[in-house]
């Protein structure tokens, strides 16, 4: 499968930032959903500055557009506001990209633990997000930080609990 | 800010995680590490497979039948990898399934005190004086009834009915004239559907 680009992809005005409010607004709506769904499709997790001004989605060469620096940054920081985005560092170099909110995503390992009646059982990350069992289900492959967040959010719902042990974590399912 | 504040309430609440989940935990890691462990071998086997072709190809039998012998001990290192990595899983759901017999044993106890806490509460001699105090209620309402009903026999209904007989006849009654019309015939169904009105009426007709 592979990714759709919307219409305004092959639009080089789209990688100009436009100096009208209004259509400014639309145009970084419009990258904002871009940018979630390219990640989304491509399961990245953590996105660098640098890499990101040669990766395609800011990048068409077919058109010869590309989305300079700041307005890259421009885009982010409305990411950002929109809580779909952390800064890593402070001079803003990588940060981590959640197109699906730790929420959502405590959800889905919540639904598939309680499936499986694996509910008061205890698991280890690796097995959660690498193991055999977890083959196929979205949740695989799912980077460190963003499993302990959603997990966290479980955490706080009372679905589940963090233990931390002198090497590797677990989480136990109620 | 949430999960810190969550977090924070956790923290003082109580775990419900048992000595027994950090056990298996810890074996779960265990077995993470071998799983991590076979994928290197496994990947380290196929390359090495693929290189004692290219010796063989090249003419160099020698190195390629060293290599085929390193494989070869390699894959018993995976062998005895597979066994652990089963060990460690039978250890764990043995450690599980011990968790929900306990889990069974006290729900048994519970159900057992309970029911011996009621059987406490009901010895044979109150349930035997019980029984006794109700068959004697039984017994009393019964007198009571007796008592009430017996106030007025059907005899004594009798005697009353009777008395109001000779009542009425020993009065002239101002009797209204007979109808000269004849009596409308009586719809059957009217008066299957109305049974009650019907011997309501009928019954007037007697008072008067």
């Amino acid at each position: 499968m592979s990714f759709e680009w919307p219409w305004q992809y092959n639009f080089p005005p789209f990688f100009t930032l436009q100096p009208n409010v209004e259509t400014r607004q639309k145009q970084l709506a419009a990258w904002s959903s871009l940018t979630l769904s390219f990640c989304r499709h491509h399961k990245l997790y953590t996105l660098d500055v640098m890499e990101a001004q040669v990766s395609p989605v800011f990048n068409n060469k077919s058109i010869d557009r590309k989305l300079s620096t700041d307005a890259i940054l421009v885009v982010f920081e409305e990411l950002r506001k929109k809580g779909n985005l952390e800064w890593l560092d402070k001079n803003k170099t990588r940060c981590l990209v959640m197109w699906r909110r730790p929420e959502e995503w405590g959800k889905l390992i919540y639904q598939w633990v309680s499936k499986n009646g694996m509910v008061n059982t205890v698991f280890t990350h690796y097995e959660l997000a690498n193991g055999d069992d977890t083959e196929g289900e979205e949740f695989h492959g799912l980077e460190e930080w963003m499993l302990i967040r959603s997990l966290q959010a479980l955490q706080t719902d009372g679905r589940a609990e963090i233990i931390s042990m002198d090497d590797g974590k677990g989480v136990k399912f109620f | 800010m949430r999960n810190q504040h969550g977090k924070y309430f956790w923290q003082k609440r109580r775990t419900r995680v048992t000595e027994q989940d950090r056990a298996v935990l810890q074996l779960k890691q265990q077995r993470d590490k071998l799983k991590q462990y076979q994928k290197r071998i496994t990947l380290q086997l196929e390359k090495e497979r693929n290189l004692a072709k290219q010796l063989l190809k090249d003419g160099k039998k020698e190195k390629a039948l060293l290599l085929l012998k390193k494989k070869r001990y390699q894959d018993q290192l995976l062998d005895k990898t597979e066994n652990q990595i089963s060990n460690l899983e039978r250890m764990c759901q043995d450690i599980e399934f011990a968790q929900i017999e306990m889990k069974v044993i006290e729900g048994l106890k519970v159900g057992n005190d309970c029911l011996k806490s009621l059987h406490e509460a009901m010895s044979i001699e109150d349930v035997e004086r019980i029984m006794d105090e109700t068959q004697d209620a039984i017994e009393y309402q019964r007198e009571i009834d007796e008592m009430l009903a017996g106030a007025l026999t059907q005899e004594d209904e009798d005697a009353v009915l009777a008395e109001l007989e000779a009542i009425t006849q020993g009065e002239d009654l101002d009797l209204p004239e007979v109808p000269v019309e004849p009596v409308p015939e009586f719809n059957k169904e009217e008066l299957q559907l109305h049974p009650e009105r019907q011997r309501k009426k009928q019954k007037e007709g007697v008072a008067i």
